[in-house]
């Protein structure tokens, strides 16, 4: 599923709220002013609130997060026939791609996504416009990326990493069916 | 005025100086994305190229010019070390300026290889000139850097003592000797900064190597690591370059003493590794990355969140809440740079989880949340600096009328400018592109609107600071 649309209000409320107490800091000035000997104990001991708070929830949401990474198993190859995989190899060149022009529904699929000559990025786009995966093109490697299409539809690829003057034209697609 | 002083001015000049021009190209460039202009895409990315190397480089030597400064004060500094560097850094700039006009150079600030080699539209002496230019800018900041290493080491009683490491664990050690909290800033910056300088020389040598003899073959996935250390880390030191006269001027404008004490010690260790480790965010993307180099580069990057708010910015609210804070252009300044340091923060934790990152990677959310930081966090710390200096000098400060239409103009400009970033990069627009899908054109147009409100505002804020300048000193020292 696109992530993206969800970020932005995400984004502003924590914005909005880190603004805001920005605002009443700079606000309380206005107040009746208190000696920074008992500004900063009470401030001390908030801060420990804080540093407890952010520290725990950071690594949880790590943790927590963790299923949704979207690395690929490390020894994915070598399950490759098992499970019914299917192996697309995906070849970036100035400025084009080339892939299949047609992929399965419902189906896992590996795209082992390389270059020719430069870095690109490999960005899938689905037929309402939202990324759904990507991951780098790179010289020399190949990278796997595993997704599984849900819903069918014209799927456009873009070019995600800044490759030469072509860049922005440097876009291909296929149908998922 | 006195040596320090003119060092002071020479960076911070031609720091704003560099800044303005490569204002002026941003605004270009969102123009043509909100297809107002047509300059086509050779030019739009020449122009991509130099308003990428030159906004970090101008930030820089703000923050290497107000650092220094700041140490002068604390003891015997050579300002012709500091001239060094700074000739260093203003030639590697013009190298740069050179490779991209006339030369064309478009191979992006970050330059990855094999790109400056491959389908180039530019002759090969721009692309050696341009590798020059980067090298010369890591020369003069590593030897900058070694400056402030040595100032601090000599200063405060050697590693132990410049770290703040006696006092965290020696029970007797000297208050007299405990450096000040900009001192732990430029002790840390300094060791981040010539790791951070070396790895801009060793890319540099490595791509000149190519340049000068095309068998010799780099392997683009080190390469991709290398860069992205040394620009990642560039940036990120501006900030806590910047924190070193936050503290300072906060502490001024309250009335109230900062110190450093012992978490905010350990807060700066911290931030010295979080810096340098953080950056393997950038190759999230890159599925062949050593995997628990991803982990790392999501906890890093989380976990810088902590010293930056726990301390810097928590600190700073606690001198500033219910004090006798004198609300003038240079605290304004100083203060709303924090707001732009922590909402940029916001879009950066975001972007570095990974699970998000997988549809924001190379979005316009990338430069959205880098932009916040760095125009509303470093800039405005920057002007925050200039404006403490004029405030200073003739004692004298801006009308309220004055400070309010500096304020709509720059914030009210600045936060429409941001905000068609984030619409777009939350809609999947990528990033560098001259011609974007859409909505990229119309957030672009709201974008272009918005950088030319804050560039009324800043106009504005110009003149003030010509005025304040021309009053005569209060203090002719």
């Amino acid at each position: 599923m696109a992530k993206g649309p969800l970020v932005l209000p995400a984004f502003l409320v924590l914005a909005v709220a880190a603004m805001a107490v920005l605002l009443l800091v700079a606000l309380s000035t206005r107040l009746s002013p208190l000696p920074y000997s008992q500004v900063q104990p009470e401030g001390y001991k908030l801060r420990r609130w804080w540093f407890l708070i952010l520290s725990v929830g950071l690594v949880a949401i790590f943790a927590v997060t963790l299923p949704w990474f979207p690395y690929p198993p490390l020894r994915a190859a070598a399950h490759a026939t098992k499970n019914g995989t299917l192996y697309v190899k995906v070849t970036a060149q100035q400025y084009a791609f080339t892939m299949p022009s047609v992929l399965p529904l419902d189906r896992r699929i590996v795209f082992e996504v390389t270059s020719l000559d430069v870095n690109h990025g490999f960005g899938i786009y689905d037929p309402r416009g939202q990324i759904v995966a990507q991951v780098q093109a790179m010289p020399d490697y190949v990278n796997h990326l595993p997704v599984t299409f849900t819903r069918a539809g014209r799927y456009t690829v873009r070019c995600l990493e800044y490759c030469g003057i072509g860049h922005a034209s440097m876009q291909g697609g296929f149908d998922v069916r | 005025m006195t040596m320090a002083r003119r060092v002071l001015w020479t960076y911070l000049l031609t720091g704003i100086a560099v800044f303005t021009l490569m204002m002026l190209l941003g605004i270009a460039m969102r123009a043509e994305q909100a297809r107002w202009v047509a300059f086509g895409p050779q030019i739009f990315y020449a122009m991509l190229t130099l308003h990428g190397a030159g906004m970090i480089t101008s930030v820089a030597l703000c923050g290497m010019g107000g650092l220094w400064y700041l140490m002068r004060r604390e003891g015997e500094l050579s300002a012709g070390a500091a001239l060094v560097a700074y000739a260093l850094v203003v030639l590697g700039v013009v190298a740069v300026l050179l490779s991209v006009f006339p030369g064309g150079f478009a191979a992006g600030w970050t330059f990855l290889y094999p790109l400056p080699f491959v389908g180039a539209t530019w002759p090969s002496w721009a692309t050696g000139t341009f590798l020059t230019g980067i090298m010369l800018v890591s020369l003069g900041w590593t030897a900058w850097c070694f400056q402030m290493l040595g100032f601090t080491l000599t200063r405060y009683g050697g590693w132990a003592g410049a770290s703040g490491w006696n006092l965290v664990f020696k029970r007797d050690a000297d208050p007299h000797e405990t450096p000040p909290p900009q001192s732990i800033a430029a002790f840390v910056v300094a060791v981040d900064g010539i790791l951070t300088g070396m790895a801009g020389m060793t890319i540099g040598v490595a791509l000149i190597a190519h340049w000068l003899n095309p068998s010799v073959l780099v392997d683009p996935l080190w390469a991709k690591n290398v860069t992205f250390f040394f620009g990642h880390a560039f940036a990120n030191l501006t900030i806590y370059m910047a924190l070193g006269w936050v503290y300072v001027g906060m502490a001024r404008y309250t009335g109230r003493e900062y110190h450093t004490t012992k978490i905010l010690a350990i807060a700066w260790w911290a931030t010295l590794v979080f810096v340098a480790i953080a950056y393997f965010h950038h190759l999230y993307m890159d599925f062949v990355q050593y995997r628990p180099l991803q982990y790392v580069g999501e906890i890093a990057s989380y976990l810088s969140a902590i010293p930056a708010t726990a301390v810097s910015v928590w600190g700073s609210m606690l001198l500033v809440y219910r004090s006798r804070m004198r609300w003038t252009l240079g605290s304004i300044f100083l203060f709303t740079g924090l707001v732009g340091w922590v909402v940029g923060g916001i879009g950066a934790l975001l972007d570095a989880s990974i699970p998000l990152n997988f549809d924001l990677h190379n979005t316009l959310w990338v430069p959205a949340h880098f932009h916040t930081y760095l125009l509303g966090g470093v800039f405005l710390f920057a002007l925050g600096l200039i404006y403490m200096q004029l405030e200073e000098r003739s004692g004298r400060c801006s009308p309220p009328l004055l400070r309010w239409i500096v304020g709509l103009t720059t914030f009210g400009g600045m936060t429409v400018f941001l905000l068609g970033f984030y619409v777009a990069g939350a809609n999947g627009v990528p990033r560098r592109y001259a011609v974007e899908p859409a909505p990229g054109p119309l957030t672009a147009s709201w974008a272009t609107v918005g950088a030319l409100l804050l560039l009324l505002g800043l106009i504005v804020v110009l003149i003030e600071a010509i005025r304040l300048a021309r009053l005569p000193a209060e203090d002719p020292a």
